[in-house]
């Protein structure tokens, strides 16, 4: 939905009183302390951009703009939603190529933070949280007490080097940290240490698949090699309150972050999404990260620059723009297109890209400035004299090599090679409630094999069961989870070794083996499914098999000559249906059906195969109810 | 002007140059010698120092402690407005380790310069702390815990050593001051100045306490200290040194060998034209005197010394910027008041913090923390920050090609790259005073301590230093800076100066500087030489 802008809302809430800058917060991050400072400036610049913006989408729409006295509020609203809806409907089918501008070549290069999933912060015993209460786990160094010291916690070390070899990295055996100088509130020390003149992790290398979500563009795939990935702390959080308030919880101060720093070998949007979202997974394979993007465990930086293909590839790069804390994959796809747009008509118009740090909205679409080069920060990297170097052995790193398990990429290809998945089911497998979706597969295709007879040759044998288990593990459950009116049920319980509370494995491996031998209807199956979810098994019945059995709900197929005589019953009255049949230019497929249907509402549901009833009915259709019937 | 000055000066832009000259130090309260001796504004917390001296109290410490070394239940403000009424809640180790295992009493908080920043101990909103001389310098920045100590109130004082700041005080109030070994005493609840630099130093009338302290708690590793030495290390360094508690071999046996078969060291780049001549008899006295106790003197090089001033005044003010950017009130210590109409309350000018650093630092802070914000802007570092780093390697590579003891962290580097232990370094000869005489082919001789003044001159009159600029006072830690680059233990010990017309005070500083973690012997025989007076 577009952007109401505030002077029509003020209009008819609070007797005009509705603040304008109320949504304009401001994005955490490294601003300079002049740019805070000059805070209701940049809201006010930020403002007269809305109101830029919203005009271009008028126009666009070309609809007089309504005087908003005479148009009822509520109308308005939803005649922009329409419009909106139409205008994005549109784009879509244009988008067919939105990942290039012919004439020009993007580039962009990425910087990814992500909390490292540890217990206690980079330099203090403090514990890290996730929404504990505020301020409740702070060290006097967390606070830049004077007279404290910083304590490298070495156990940092091993979910930042599972990463940095999970991005393919040299670990590097001696490496160093520096003081990055800022003031903000949320850096209490007045710097942020960081790695910058000797990082932990240099030149490793990621690579994308057409799976992983590239730009057609990219074909077969690209490898995005990595700079470096260095090791530094988190910020306090701060919590706007009304008015000129601000509340910091020192709750994240120094909570260890690695930041990934890619090379700028990235040349389509939806490939720098890909990066992001693959880096993503692989953090989370390792289990090197906490939580990812959707949880406001990782956030990106992109670097964007365009140059004319026409100057060849040997041309220097184009001034580049940085675009700051993006937080979701569209925003940052959506954030590169709109800013790749943005400096192709700056420079087609004449102008000159200016190097500066911009910002991006959800849901808008254009990057917004936030300072230029003059209200860049000189950081004063300085080595930070009160700590050791970080020395890492060779031992370290390969027993951490040899026990990091496999990587998505290697699974992702063993689940499509061996187990016969199409390929964005073991994508979905392997990327949802990280990692542990499809350790729960792996323990039913586990127990499945184990019922099927075992063996190596299980899978030969049994084609298509394993999809089907796939299926159910990623819609079926799916299902379970989606009642929007439920809250208690939102949760499958899925835990990181592939249990599921709500749904045990052995009685999703029952229902599954039952519907792959045909011994129950899929119907059937999706019942039980449900009342496993709900506890009735094991509650009522010992097992799933036991409910089948004391239902009677086993798949009982009536005999040929009981579906002939149902379809007979079902054909009855139904003759005008039938005549249809006699002399067809194209076989009536839906007639067919719904007869079908027919045969399946009359008798004993769960006692009909309906491929089966399908095929009787076409047979007697032929024989019986329209002789010299041609065969379709 | 000396030398040293004018290097440090021509680097320095003239944009910085103008803006550090621009403030100069407020008039000192305390610049007037009609004020009782006994009004020192040694102390900050804790203590009156115009009661007389308690009387002692058999075998108990009374510990003074300097205001930036936390001492839970007394204030830990750093002679600075901007942590006024501030108290550290916890105490520093240093503090913990004399109270507990030497049964020290705490007795106050002493004066200093504000965040350890100055030689004089004037840059302080106590006051300025004024020598028992009436009206001269008591040093700095460990002034207080220097004039508490001689007035009597305390039998040892702690203080901090950066550049000097203990034992520059030690010498101007005939004290003994002593810096350890970068490493040996922990730094937790210590403020820091120029975490590189700084050690917690001891000031006493005599060698003997502070020895003591140093045999105590030399073996400590404090892990709470990231640059405290490690237990392994510290083992290993003691089983290569003499005099301490576990260390192998016997020690020098003083008593009856006096200082046979030790070799001190003059420098001959320290015969500085600044050296004032009553000075520079007095360490010769000394030197004799050395002589006759069948102790070797010769003179030494250190080529790089020339440098290394400077090389201090881009680190020490680097890492101090650094340090002091915590400050900003928020969290603790003083915050400038907002004004009505002021929308943020925390900026000036759109500057964030502006108000309250630029309302809660004196002038000297101000001034390193400009210094060091420009030697690490990108533009600058390179030439000031980097190339400092180079000098202060230069001036430790110095130290250990004349010391006969090899320096044990070093020896480690060495076994590590090329293999080989113990290797002795041969001089460069064409960076070397020709003056120098030869011992063998190897180059001059080797010595155990070096010899040097601790300051040029006598403490100079209050009323003097408020004349000074900032420059004239960083060339008083000329001799005293280059051991804390290296993080070698020196103390300074009182020495007599030949009677003088113009200048009543007839005694000086000398130090002594030892290899690393030379302490236990160096106090030894600091304490021999300090006994034969």
């Amino acid at each position: 939905m577009s952007r109401v802008p505030t002077a029509a809302l003020s209009k008819y809430l609070l007797q005009g009183q509705v603040s304008r800058q109320g949504c304009l917060r401001l994005t955490r991050s490294h601003l300079s302390a002049r740019a805070l400072a000059l805070r209701p400036a940049i809201a006010s610049h930020c403002r007269s951009l809305h109101t830029q913006q919203a005009a271009p989408e008028a126009s666009l729409s070309s609809s007089p703009a309504p005087p908003p006295s005479h148009v009822p509020l509520r109308k308005q609203l939803k005649d922009e939603a329409k419009k909106a809806k139409a205008a994005a409907a549109g784009k879509k089918k244009k988008n067919a190529s939105n990942q290039v501008v012919p004439g020009w070549e993007l580039t962009v290069g990425i910087e990814i933070h992500a909390q490292l999933n540890t217990a206690k912060k980079l330099f203090s015993e403090a514990t890290t949280s996730f929404n504990d209460e505020s301020n409740s786990h702070v060290a006097y160094f967390d606070l830049a007490t004077p007279g404290s010291q910083p304590h490298f916690q070495k156990e940092t070390l091993i979910p930042a080097l599972r990463a940095a070899l999970a991005l393919n990295c040299d670990v590097q055996p001696v490496s160093r940290f520096d003081r990055k100088h800022y003031f903000h509130w949320d850096q209490p020390a007045g710097y942020q240490i960081t790695q910058y003149y000797e990082p932990f992790a240099r030149e490793g290398r990621v690579v994308l698949q057409p799976r992983d979500g590239i730009a057609a563009e990219d074909g077969d795939g690209i490898a995005v090699r990595i700079q470096q990935v260095q090791m530094e702390q988190d910020t306090a959080k701060t919590m706007a309150q009304p008015g000129e308030t601000h509340w910091i919880d020192f709750n994240r101060t120094g909570v260890p972050l690695i930041e990934i720093i890619t090379r700028p070998d990235i040349h389509h949007p939806a490939t720098a999404a890909a990066l992001v979202r693959k880096v993503q997974i692989l953090l989370s394979a390792v289990d090197a990260c906490v939580s990812g993007m959707e949880a406001g465990g990782l956030r990106a930086d992109v670097n964007v620059s365009v140059r004319r293909t026409a100057d060849g590839p040997d041309a220097p790069l184009g001034t580049r723009t940085e675009i700051k804390n993006l937080s979701s994959f569209k925003a940052v796809e959506d954030a590169i297109i709109a800013e790749r747009d943005r400096q192709i008509a700056v420079l087609e118009a004449g102008g000159a890209v200016e190097g500066e740090t911009r910002g991006w909205a959800i849901g808008s679409t254009e990057t917004r400035r936030l300072r230029g080069k003059e209200g860049e920060v000189d950081y004063r990297y300085m080595p930070d004299p009160d700590l050791l170097p970080v020395v890492i052995g060779d031992d370290l790193v390969s027993h951490l090599r040899d026990t990091m398990g496999q990587l998505p990429d290697a699974e992702v290809d063993e689940l499509v090679d061996v187990f016969g998945l199409t390929a964005k089911d073991a994508l979905s497998l392997v990327g949802l409630d990280g990692g542990a979706r499809v350790e729960y597969f792996w323990r039913v295709v586990e127990a499945l094999q184990a019922k099927l007879g075992g063996g190596a040759g299980t899978i030969a044998e049994h084609p298509g069961c394993f999809q089907l288990a796939a299926n159910w593990i990623l819609h079926e459950l799916g299902r379970l989870t989606s009642n929007p009116h439920d809250e208690s049920a939102q949760d499958l319980g899925l835990t990181a070794d592939g249990q599921c509370q709500r749904v045990p494995v052995e009685s999703l491996t029952d229902i599954l083996a039952f519907l792959y031998q045909r011994r129950i209807t899929a119907k059937v199956a999706k019942e039980l499914l449900w009342v496993v979810y709900r506890g009735t098994v094991p509650a009522q019945y010992a097992s799933v098999a036991d409910a089948v059995e004391t239902e009677n709900m086993w798949f009982r197929e009536l005999a040929e000559h009981e579906y002939a005589a149902l379809a007979d019953q079902a054909v009855e009255g139904q003759e005008g249906i039938v005549a249809q049949f006699a002399g067809y230019k194209k076989y009536p497929e839906g007639k067919l059906m719904f007869l079908v249907g027919r045969m399946i509402r009359l008798g004993a549901e769960e006692r009909i195969d309906p491929k089966n009833a399908e095929s009787v009915m076409r047979r007697l259709l032929e024989e019986k109810y329209v002789p010299g019937l041609k065969r379709a | 002007m000396s030398a040293h000055v004018r290097h440090l000066r021509s680097k320095i832009p003239s944009g910085v140059l103008s803006s550090l000259r621009l403030r100069r130090s407020p008039p000192l309260r305390l610049a007037s010698s009609s004020l009782p001796p006994s009004k020192t504004n040694a102390f900050i917390a804790g203590v009156d120092d115009s009661s007389p001296p308690p009387p002692a109290n058999a075998g108990r410490i009374r510990l003074a402690v300097k205001d930036n070394i936390a001492a839970q239940g007394l204030p830990t403000t750093c002679a600075s407005h901007i942590l006024t009424g501030h108290q550290v809640p916890f105490t520093a180790t240093i503090v913990q380790q004399i109270e507990q295992r030497l049964g020290a009493e705490l007795w106050g908080k002493t004066n200093m310069d504000e965040f350890g920043m100055g030689t004089h101990s004037t840059n302080t909103p106590y006051g300025a702390v004024s020598n028992t001389l009436s009206g001269r310098s008591a040093g700095g920045s460990s002034g207080g815990s220097a004039v508490a100590v001689s007035l009597g109130q305390a039998t040892v004082a702690l203080g901090t050593d950066t550049g000097g700041s203990v034992r520059m005080p030690a010498a101007y109030t005939g004290t003994v001051g002593f810096k350890p070994s970068y490493g040996m005493l922990s730094r937790w609840g210590v403020v820091p100045y120029a975490n590189s630099l700084d050690t917690v130093g001891l000031i006493a009338k005599e060698v003997a306490p502070i020895q003591e302290i140093i045999q105590a708690v030399c073996m400590d590793y404090d892990p709470k200290d990231p640059t405290s030495l490690p237990a392994t290390v510290r083992q290993r360094c003691v089983s290569e040194r003499q005099c301490f508690p576990t260390s192998r071999g016997t020690p020098p046996d003083l008593q009856s060998q006096g200082l046979r078969g030790l070799t001190f060291g003059l420098p001959i780049e320290y015969n500085i034209e600044e050296l004032s001549p009553r000075m520079k008899k007095g360490w010769m006295r000394v030197a004799d005197q050395i002589k006759e106790h069948g102790g070797r003197v010769v003179p030494v090089s250190l080529p790089s010394t020339k440098s290394a001033l400077s090389a201090y005044y881009v680190i020490a003010p680097a890492e101090a910027a650094s340090n002091l950017s915590k400050y900003d009130g928020i969290r603790y210590g003083r915050r400038a008041s907002a004004e009505v109409e002021e929308v943020s309350s925390d900026s000036l000018d759109g500057i964030l913090y502006a108000k309250t650093r630029g309302e809660g630092f004196g002038p000297e802070v101000k001034r390193r923390i400009l210094l060091g914000s420009y030697t690490l802007s990108s533009e600058a570092v390179d030439n000031y920050f980097k190339q400092a780093q180079r000098v202060r390697r230069l001036v430790r590579r110095d130290f250990d090609r004349i010391f006969k003891l090899s320096n044990p962290l070093l020896e480690n580097e060495h076994e590590k790259s090329d293999g080989s232990s113990n290797q002795q370094q041969q001089f460069d000869l064409s960076d070397m005073d020709e003056s120098i005489p030869l011992e063998s082919k190897l180059g001059p001789s080797q010595i155990d301590f070096l010899l040097c003044p601790t300051a040029p001159t006598t403490p100079p009159k209050l009323s003097d230093i408020a004349k000074q600029t900032p420059f004239d006072s960083y060339m008083n830690d000329v001799f005293t800076v280059p051991a804390s680059l290296a993080g070698l233990p020196a103390i300074s010990i009182p020495m007599a100066l030949p009677k003088s017309e113009d200048d009543p005070v007839d005694f000086g500083g000398v130090q002594l500087i030892g290899q690393f973690w030379d302490d236990a012997r160096l106090l030894a025989v600091a304490g021999y030489i300090r006994s034969k007076q």
